[in-house]
């Protein structure tokens, strides 16, 4: 390659001036790149944060990570990058990456070798199952851990330490998603996927704040208006955030009493003579929850929520439902979009079902532009999780522990007794972490999840996990869990291991291992299966000897599925940028809308001329649910007159164990916050920045105010982030009785000016 | 604290003047940037500050593509304190914007930001 004296001064000289500001250049021209970048190599991946899914391509060169470019093959982000997925190089080499296992020795975490470790923690966990049983053993896994890892994971604890107590994070986020999923449609997950936004003109937004949780998503969200201005926006949620940019219509609801405005919407479109009879007919059953019922009972039960009430239920205009009720109704396309605001809640579960309910009133379902759609907040929590089956009462492909066939059908694939796996659910995250307090758990696994910072109510949970034998599987330390463990396992982060992820969409993408991991971090899969080994379950465990090798068992559990994977096998899944299931074999490329005739599982000899055939369903039919109106499990009172709502900021995820190591991120939100709204600040006394005291029945955080016109009066918003600063100390550890998802969304708190 | 707005002042009409040039001559500018952010309140994000100290910017950012979905100063500018780049460091456009790369080696510029406002993103702004 020959470069002009020109250009090669050029590169010189902006190599060296970056050399000055600390920075490794990616290139300033495509002869500069051609320099700098000899010797590098791309690799395909996904990004490693929220649940968009975006394609990223990790460059290295020498064994270290280069640089980071979106992907622009890639159909979901198509090259574009949020802030946070822009610094993935910073964190594979940020400075707290744990290199060696530790041992708590006298109290204190201390180095030790691999085999001392996982001595140690085989041996407690025989110790454990002889003296209590299997049950006092618990998994707490994680929607960011790669689908393998999961996989092995409760393939281990399920069918050979034989105890169903095998949760994960997603159960804190996405569960009343399942719940709503299953019940109105028959199976979890949306029927469209991302493409639908680009023929849509109606968006419902409620309970996500997309510009800060789901960037990319969102600027998608923001082109498709730009390029059409009929295209309308319709938001319902507590507070004012980015995503207002974009809104035409905002119902700033009350935080926990949004389910009255839902039926009141679903009130109006009957009213105005907006929805498909033709498709309700062909395509919906009525439930009451418990019994079938007519659609005149429906009604019947839809009378009360009428736009005023519904109104002062939630503290808006009237007018204000009526208008997205129409919006809504006489747009020939809508798309629904929620995220933990609907998820995190006593009545999540019912909220999801309302959700679809206004989609099943006007067939707005299973056709270019139009899906009841929800966000996940996690990379993997899909793919990994709920695809997976690691939930307390889950088996992989969409199974149940309590259906004997379901036990029989996975015993056989892992190779274990079907009596192994126990046909009563384990316990729930909340249930599980209760036992862990009370000491009834002895043992834990945790695998790349942070409870003690992320659990609700932790106050009434630390405690047990530093009582318990803890072992805690992570890329990073010191983090709130691995300074409770006992044992912390260094493990490969994103780019040291290959795997799979599956996000929102339904769709699975391939993970590229593009460095070694450092120091003495080893990949989540090979520890698990050197801990099954050590156990005592080698036979098992012996055949896997790479990623692949586990996906490719995994695939099995999920032929014959309403989510078959066959098809994407990793040869496939390299070349391209992943796959929507049902892909049901290698020359099947995935599924835009499901339950309809271009899903490969769609049923023509039952489904006759419909549109749609839900065949999850018995009889082929989604469900309408009556679903009162229920408010937030701990009102506002006289002692506790506020609404505490929590949530996140654009720069930072989760417990910041990741984004906490970037100094840009850190720099653009450096203190933990609580915003205030102007005139409660005012009618407090308290100004910008000054130090207020917010406690609930839980316990209390002084904290920084920050006076914005963002939430509604007498709510409070804290970003729930920062490890010094511990917000779940004041949310209420409540969950909805179906999906047993925790009500993070709100509380009952005061504010004192500290 | 007022010294430090006035630092920020003079910085900001510096950037804009050389902006300016910029586009007029379609050269690189000679001049040296100061690659040192005043000592500031640092408990104030980027953006949360220069809402208030420089609000013509912030709006143009604002009202940008950038802006829309919130890609924020720390970007082009570092984060202030371990990287600071007064002018803006293009480095990191092409990890969203590969595509450009193509245009951008036939226009024989020396920054991206040599045609594109920093803010504005317009081009030829």
């Amino acid at each position: 390659m020959s470069i002009s004296r020109r250009n090669f001064l050029k590169a010189s000289a902006i190599t060296a001036a970056a050399a000055i500001i600390g920075v490794e250049p990616l290139h300033k021209s495509s002869v500069l790149a051609a320099v700098v970048q000899e010797g590098v190599t791309w690799h395909k991946t996904v990004c490693r944060l929220c649940g968009v899914g975006c394609g990223v391509m990790l460059g290295v060169k020498d064994g270290k990570p280069f640089g980071i470019k979106g992907d622009k093959e890639n159909t979901i982000n198509k090259g574009i990058l949020c802030v946070k997925g822009f610094y993935l190089n910073k964190m594979i080499t940020a400075k707290n990456r744990l290199l060696h296992p530790l041992i708590r020795k006298n109290g204190k975490l201390v180095r030790a070798s691999w085999d001392e470790a996982m001595d140690l923690v085989a041996s407690k966990f025989k110790e454990v199952i002889e003296k209590y049983g299997p049950d006092a053993l618990a998994y707490y896994g994680s929607g960011q851990g790669q689908t393998e890892e999961t996989y092995l994971a409760n393939r281990l604890f399920k069918g050979y330490i034989g105890t169903n107590n095998v949760e994960g994070n997603p159960r804190l986020c996405m569960a009343s998603a399942v719940g709503g999923y299953t019940s109105s449609f028959g199976a979890d997950e949306p029927i469209g996927t991302y493409a639908d936004i680009d023929h849509c003109n109606l968006f419902l937004i409620i309970g996500s704040n997309t510009a800060e949780a789901h960037p990319v998503l969102f600027d998608r969200l923001v082109q498709r208006k730009k390029d059409n201005p009929n295209c309308k926006f319709i938001f319902i949620d507590p507070r004012k955030t980015p995503t207002n940019k974009i809104v035409d219509l905002h119902l700033q609801v009350k935080p926990g009493y949004d389910l009255a405005v839902m039926n009141a919407i679903a009130h109006q479109l009957i009213k105005d003579g907006n929805i498909d009879e033709q498709f309700i007919k062909e395509n919906v059953n009525f439930s009451d929850g418990k019994d079938p019922i007519t659609f005149d009972d429906y009604k019947r039960f839809l009378e009360k929520y009428t736009p005023e009430y519904a109104a002062e239920q939630a503290g808006i205009n009237a007018a204000d439902i009526v208008k997205a009720a129409r919006m809504f109704g006489e747009s020939p396309t809508a798309m629904s979009m929620w995220c933990m605001g609907v998820n995190q809640r006593v009545a999540g579960v019912f909220l999801n079902n309302l959700i679809h309910n206004i989609h099943l009133l006007t067939g707005k379902l299973g056709k270019p532009g139009c899906d009841s759609f929800s966000l996940t907040g996690q990379p993997n929590a899909c793919g990994g999780v709920r695809e997976g089956g690691a939930l307390s009462h889950l088996l992989p492909g969409h199974r149940a522990v309590a259906n004997e066939k379901h036990r029989e059908e996975i015993a056989k694939i892992w190779k274990t007794s079907p009596d192994k796996i126990k046909p009563a659910p384990g316990k729930h995250t909340i249930a599980m972490f209760t036992a862990i307090a009370k000491g009834e758990i002895k043992g834990l696994y945790v695998l790349c999840t942070n409870p003690a910072q992320s659990l609700p109510n932790l106050n009434k949970y630390r405690k047990g996990m530093e009582d318990c034998f803890m072992v805690v599987s992570e890329a990073f330390h010191p983090t709130q869990t691995t300074e409770l463990a006992d044992v912390v396992l260094p493990v490969a982060f994103w780019g040291e291991k290959e795997g799979v992820y599956g996000c929102t969409e339904r769709r699975s993408q391939h993970l590229a291992k593009a460095l070694n991991p450092p120091g003495e971090a080893r990949w989540d899969g090979d520890v698990l299966i050197d801990l099954a080994k050590r156990m005592g379950y080698e036979k098992g465990f012996s055949h896997f000897t790479k990623a692949e090798d586990v996906w490719n068992e995994y695939l099995l559990t999920t032929a014959g599925t309403d989510m078959d994977l066959t098809g994407a096998t990793y040869e496939r899944l390299k070349q391209v940028r992943g796959f929507t299931w049902p892909v049901p074999t290698t020359n099947h490329n995935g599924t835009w809308h499901r339950f309809t005739p271009e899903d490969p599982l769609f049923p023509k000899d039952k489904a006759g001329n419909r549109r749609m055939y839900f065949y999850a369903k018995p009889d082929g039919k989604a469900v309408i649910f009556v679903r009162p109106d229920k408010g937030p499990e701990e009102p506002v009172s006289d002692d506790y007159p506020v609404a505490l709502t929590t949530g996140r900021i654009l720069e930072q995820w989760h417990t910041m164990t990741m984004t906490g190591q970037v100094p840009e991120l850190v720099r653009s939100a450096p203190v933990p916050y609580v915003e205030l709204n102007p005139e409660d600040a005012k009618a407090w006394d308290v100004k910008n920045k000054d130090k207020v005291k917010i406690s609930t029945k839980r316990g209390s955080l002084i904290i920084e105010a920050k006076v914005i016109d963002r939430t509604r009066r007498g709510t409070i918003f804290i970003p729930w982030h920062w490890p010094e600063s511990l917000t779940n100390i004041l949310t209420i550890d409540a969950v909805d009785p179906g999906s047993f998802e925790p009500e993070y969304k709100v509380a009952a708190c005061k504010v004192e000016k500290a | 604290m007022k010294k430090i707005y006035l630092i920020i002042s003079i910085l900001v009409v510096v950037v804009l003047a050389i902006d300016m040039l910029t586009a007029q001559t379609g050269k690189a500018s000679k001049v040296s940037f100061q690659n040192e952010h005043p000592d500031v309140d640092w408990t104030l994000g980027c953006a949360e500050c220069h809402a208030e100290e420089t609000p013509e910017i912030f709006k143009q950012w604002s009202e940008s593509r950038h802006g829309q979905v919130n890609f924020g100063c720390y970007i082009c500018h570092g984060d202030g304190i371990e990287e600071f780049s007064a002018k803006g460091n293009d480095d990191k456009c092409s990890g969203c914007h590969a595509e450009q790369e193509i245009s951008f080696e036939k226009s024989k510029m020396e920054s991206c930001f040599d045609c594109h406002n920093g803010h504005t993103l317009k081009f030829h702004n």
